[in-house]
């Protein structure tokens, strides 16, 4: 028991913390309708692409972690997710997913509650509920086939301090984890406690009982997904550094606007 | 006072819905058959090392490669020479189709169903559209402009714009090292095998 209470004991200090310091975090290149287009940024009338600097203050040394990591993943995790791959049929794999993810439904319900998405907790509640019963326990998503709840997009921690107005931060390379912010790094802990599939670990905190099988399952099954879009951000890059930085700003700018 | 111009406002929508609607029209039907007709070459070439040169005309025939790469270079544009634009243009050309054939995966067809187009500005079509690919669902919104014909000026899939990732990038070469930065680091990309 000892184990969660001073996660969220991090938790909360980090947010009061995060809260002291918060600067408003400024997105790179952005693009949406939004943007000034006629700044001296601009190349013709209908650019909007102006580019912000990132905070990123770090950058050595956040240059290093990524080589480091990319290191690791081409000797060490991208071989295991290769041999995932090959030795799991594919609709085995998306099963996994499917189960994993519906499981993970008290992050998204949370969250959505947190930032007062009342209407969208519900339609977590309703997905939950269906692909649980009618989708055997969550192996296959039953809620893709009706269109109110195909689409509900996933909410989770880092969103919620964004929707509270907490600054982002300056920008980190995780070491393995990758890319994120200071504000988001503290997010991914409070995913990783919301998460079921971690409660076992997270309680028990030792080797030796097995409950750190599902949440070990869990990473596995999500490598193939992960390691295609960080090689498509590296892929044909001019300078794979800013480009991951870039994905990761944007990615994250869009899925706090919904 | 507050009624007159509310009805001035609705009496502005509804002018600017007719010429506004006919050109949102426009624009995604052209995208729908640029789509097409990428989507059935790509079905029918099965080695994904050819699957490049194979979709390049229809390709060329449907995006705007001047303005991708005026505005992936962004302001340091205006610096480079003719000679230099023209280099540049036809570098990021074949990065962006390199990066776009490469999301292919040959014998898995994607569904696409279109959403409502909106136009943010004269000129400009936003076309919004989910992707089943492989059992996973994406959001692509493609924006498209006028030039003659409606182009693709820009893909953003999940949030991310292909041309706003680019300009972080190639601005930065320019402000260290100017135009000539700017080429060699595309030919080193290009060089690269992807």
């Amino acid at each position: 028991m000892k184990k969660p209470t001073s996660l969220l004991f991090a938790l909360a200090s980090s947010v009061v913390l995060l809260s002291h310091c918060a600067t408003k975090p400024q997105p790179e290149a952005a693009a949406g309708p939004k943007t000034a287009a006629t700044t001296s940024e601009a190349t013709d009338e209908l650019d909007d692409y102006a580019v912000v600097q990132v905070s990123d203050p770090l950058e050595p040394l956040n240059r290093a972690t990524f080589k480091l990591n990319d290191g690791l993943y081409s000797y060490l995790f991208k071989p295991v997710s290769k041999t995932y791959e090959t030795v799991t049929p594919r609709p085995v794999r998306r099963g996994l997913d499917n189960a994993f993810e519906n499981i993970k439904f008290p992050v998204r319900f949370v969250n959505s509650a947190l930032q007062g998405k009342f209407d969208r907790a519900g339609k977590e509640v309703g997905k939950f509920g269906l692909n649980t019963i009618a989708g055997v326990g969550g192996l296959f998503k039953k809620s893709d086939e009706i269109p109110a709840l195909a689409d509900v997009s996933a909410e989770d921690t880092a969103q919620t301090f964004a929707e509270w107005g907490l600054g982002q931060g300056p920008y980190v390379v995780l070491p393995l984890l990758g890319p994120s912010t200071v504000r988001d790094a503290v997010g991914l802990a409070g995913d990783y406690a919301l998460n079921p599939a971690n409660w076992g670990f997270a309680a028990q905190g030792s080797v030796r009982d097995l409950a750190w099988i599902p949440s070990l399952a869990n990473n596995i099954r999500l490598m193939p997904d992960q390691f295609s879009r960080y090689d498509e951000s590296k892929a044909n890059a001019v300078d794979p550094y800013v480009s991951v930085r870039s994905v990761y700003y944007q990615n994250r700018k869009a899925l706090e606007e919904q | 006072m507050k009624r007159r111009s509310l009805f001035a406002l609705v009496f502005a929508v509804l002018c600017l819905q007719g010429p506004m609607q006919a050109s949102t029209a426009e624009a995604e039907q052209q995208l729908r058959k640029a789509v097409d007709e990428v989507l059935s070459i790509a079905d029918r070439e099965s080695d994904k090392g050819k699957l490049a040169e194979a979709v390049r005309p229809a390709l060329m025939r449907n995006i705007s490669f001047e303005t991708m790469t005026r505005r992936a270079v962004g302001p340091g544009w205006k610096l480079f020479s003719a000679a230099q634009q023209k280099q540049a243009t036809q570098l990021f050309t074949t990065l962006v189709i390199r990066t776009y054939s490469s999301k292919f995966t040959p014998g898995e067809r994607p569904v696409m169903s279109y959403q409502a187009a909106v136009s943010p500005a004269a000129g400009r079509v936003d076309v919004p559209t989910k992707l089943v690919y492989k059992g996973s669902r994406y959001s692509v919104t493609y924006r498209m402009e006028q030039a003659g014909s409606w182009k693709i000026v820009d893909v953003v899939i999940e949030g991310v714009s292909m041309i706003a990732n680019y300009r972080s990038q190639l601005d930065s070469q320019f402000k260290s090292g100017g135009a000539a930065s700017v080429i060699k680091s595309l030919e080193q990309s290009v060089a690269r095998p992807s």
